[in-house]
């Protein structure tokens, strides 16, 4: 059965928007990442005009990730004060990574820069995860290097000021730190044009040192803040999301988001670690590909990532 | 008597200058009415089940002519993205390209290539074909002419993958009764067609001239809830905007009591 999406101004077969939204609801739960380096390319493959797919997408991750953060917070998994110092950091880093792209296209090679950008961040973080959770799976004697390693930078971290214990993270850090790494993801989600969850996760991961599961309810939480801003901001000012698509995503992506909580629940941290690495390195092959390969069309509508 | 004289091959001048002009006016207009155009289709309402459509276009022509069905959308200004080529082996955008003049729906159907029955001058005119097209057509920035063909190729491919541009030959049927061609072609209207007033003109060829137009109006517009919600996402939008978050934040705490009732059942 099709239907009209009034503003993308095309037909779509209802089954295919469900299904995208029940699989990257899954991954939502599961991970924690907002889905949209998956979701808005496959939107545009569909035939719905790339500024549109961005600004919809933005609108059903606020679904997904309400879905993913109430099933989590039931469960005592999401930190919301260490969600609110990442969210402040995220926001006044997406304003200087607004600042950056002007910068960029003023100097006319902003397309070069944030496709690189994409795919260095993506292969080095796919990589860096992977490798790290398979090592930590076979419980090699790593981590005590690791500790001794990190000593130093575990000194630093304590010498600076404004030091608070997060509770539910069972961490104590200075206020600063959760605030310039959020920061630091919102510069480059916005350069990127992502939300930024594959990027905030190994920062809570490997940074922050949180646990897995509260990792995966505070990524949402910070996300749904993200994704309504922007819903708001691109229904505002160019008019592109899509209410009727975003509703069709939203039916799969919540229950995805649901089934995803549940199913991490079940998979050890690092299992979920390793898991998000391949599909993090399967996309950054994907892109690779895409930037090597001819395209059949070499002319595209503005906007999108 | 000569004044007489003259009187009267004056008014037999003036007779046959008017039995002449009538003549003229009656042949004219009986060439006028032999080409016709109606598309049987020619309001077209999108609600949300709409997937697409069909336009037949059919009408009568004098018996022999050759025929041009073309379809357009009024001329708009498209701006498009470019990919090229960078550090030699990546492909991304390059830049941006304007398209002037460009028809967002072009459909052209004819009885014979177009080529074989029109000269240059008058597809031109029409703009009638591809070619003329091109020339009709401005893209900016193009260094030449050889650099605009590329891109407007290119152009057609874009539009052609997206079901908004075509062109063929054969494809109108005609029949020959009472001395008339009854000519008819049916066409799939893509759903991609945005909504506008589009214009079905049909034109007779003789000796490769145009000899007849007729002109026939497809309008295309959405209804009910559609046009309600495309128009609140437009004029409304502080409203939608909320509206659409509202609706996402319901959806995805509804969803999760859902579950939590689930869960709490085993």
């Amino acid at each position: 059965m099709y239907l009209y999406l009034p503003v993308a101004l095309t037909s779509i077969n209802i089954l295919i928007p469900i299904g995208l939204g029940l699989a990257v609801g899954l991954l939502s739960g599961l991970f924690g990442v907002g889905g949209g380096f998956l979701m808005t390319p496959l939107l545009i493959m569909l035939g719905i005009p790339a500024t549109v797919a961005a600004a919809t997408d933005s609108n059903q991750i606020v679904a997904a990730s309400t879905s993913g953060t109430y099933a989590h917070w039931k469960v005592g998994n999401v930190d919301f004060k260490m969600g609110l110092y990442l969210l402040a950091g995220g926001f006044i880093g997406g304003l200087i990574g607004v600042q950056g792209i002007k910068i960029l296209n003023t100097m006319g090679n902003a397309d070069f820069v944030i496709k690189i950008t994409y795919v260095l961040m993506l292969g080095i973080v796919g990589t860096y995860m992977f490798i790290e959770s398979l090592l930590s799976m076979k419980k090699k004697k790593v981590e005590e290097v690791k500790a001794e390693k990190e000593s130093g930078i575990t000194r630093f971290l304590k010498s600076l000021p404004l030091q608070t214990h997060f509770e539910k993270s069972g961490v104590t850090h200075s206020a600063i730190l959760p605030v310039v790494f959020g920061g630091f993801v919102g510069i480059l989600a916005a350069i990127m044009g992502v939300g930024g969850g594959f990027l905030m996760v190994p920062v809570m991961v490997y940074i922050l040192r949180m646990p897995m599961h509260v990792v995966v309810g505070t990524s949402l939480f910070q996300i749904l803040f993200n994704c309504i801003e922007v819903t708001f901001l691109q229904a505002y000012t160019n008019h592109t999301v899509d209410f009727m698509l975003a509703v069709l995503l939203l039916l799969g992506s919540t229950v995805g988001a649901q089934i995803g909580t549940v199913f991490g629940r079940k998979l050890k941290g690092e299992q979920l670690k390793i898991i998000l690495a391949v599909i993090v390195l399967v996309v950054t092959v994907k892109i690779i590909f895409e930037l090597t390969l001819s395209p059949t069309l070499l002319l595209a509508q503005g906007g999108g990532h | 008597m000569p004044e007489h004289r003259t009187q009267n091959t004056g008014y037999r001048i003036r007779f046959l200058l008017f039995a002449l002009c009538s003549l003229l006016f009656a042949l004219n207009g009986i060439a006028l009415a032999e080409l016709t155009a109606k598309a049987n289709h020619d309001h077209i309402t999108i609600d949300f089940f709409y997937h697409g459509s069909s336009v037949s276009v059919k009408g009568i022509s004098e018996p022999g002519t050759d025929l041009i069905v073309k379809i357009t959308s009024p001329e708009r200004h498209e701006a498009l993205r470019k990919k090229g080529k960078v550090a030699g082996f990546l492909w991304m955008n390059v830049g941006k390209l304007t398209f002037e003049r460009a028809p967002f729906l072009y459909f052209l159907h004819s009885t014979k290539n177009i080529e074989d029955i029109l000269g240059r001058e008058e597809m031109d005119k029409y703009v009638l074909g591809y070619p003329a097209l091109s020339r009709h057509m401005e893209v900016t920035p193009v260094a030449n002419d050889k650099e605009k063909n590329i891109w407007f190729n290119e152009f057609l491919k874009y539009k052609e993958s997206s079901n908004l541009y075509s062109t063929s030959s054969g494809k109108i049927s005609t029949v020959t009764k009472n001395g008339k061609q009854e000519y008819s072609i049916v066409l799939d209207w893509p759903y991609q067609a945005s909504p506008d007033n589009y214009v079905v003109t049909v034109h007779a060829v003789k000796n490769g001239k145009v000899a007849e137009t007729a002109e026939a109006k497809v309008l295309v517009e959405q209804v009910g809830l559609v046009k309600g919600l495309a128009d609140m996402a437009k004029n409304k939008a502080i409203f939608y905007g909320i509206i659409s978050i509202i609706a996402a934040l319901g959806a995805g705490f509804g969803v999760g009591l859902v579950f939590r009732k689930g869960g709490g059942a085993h």
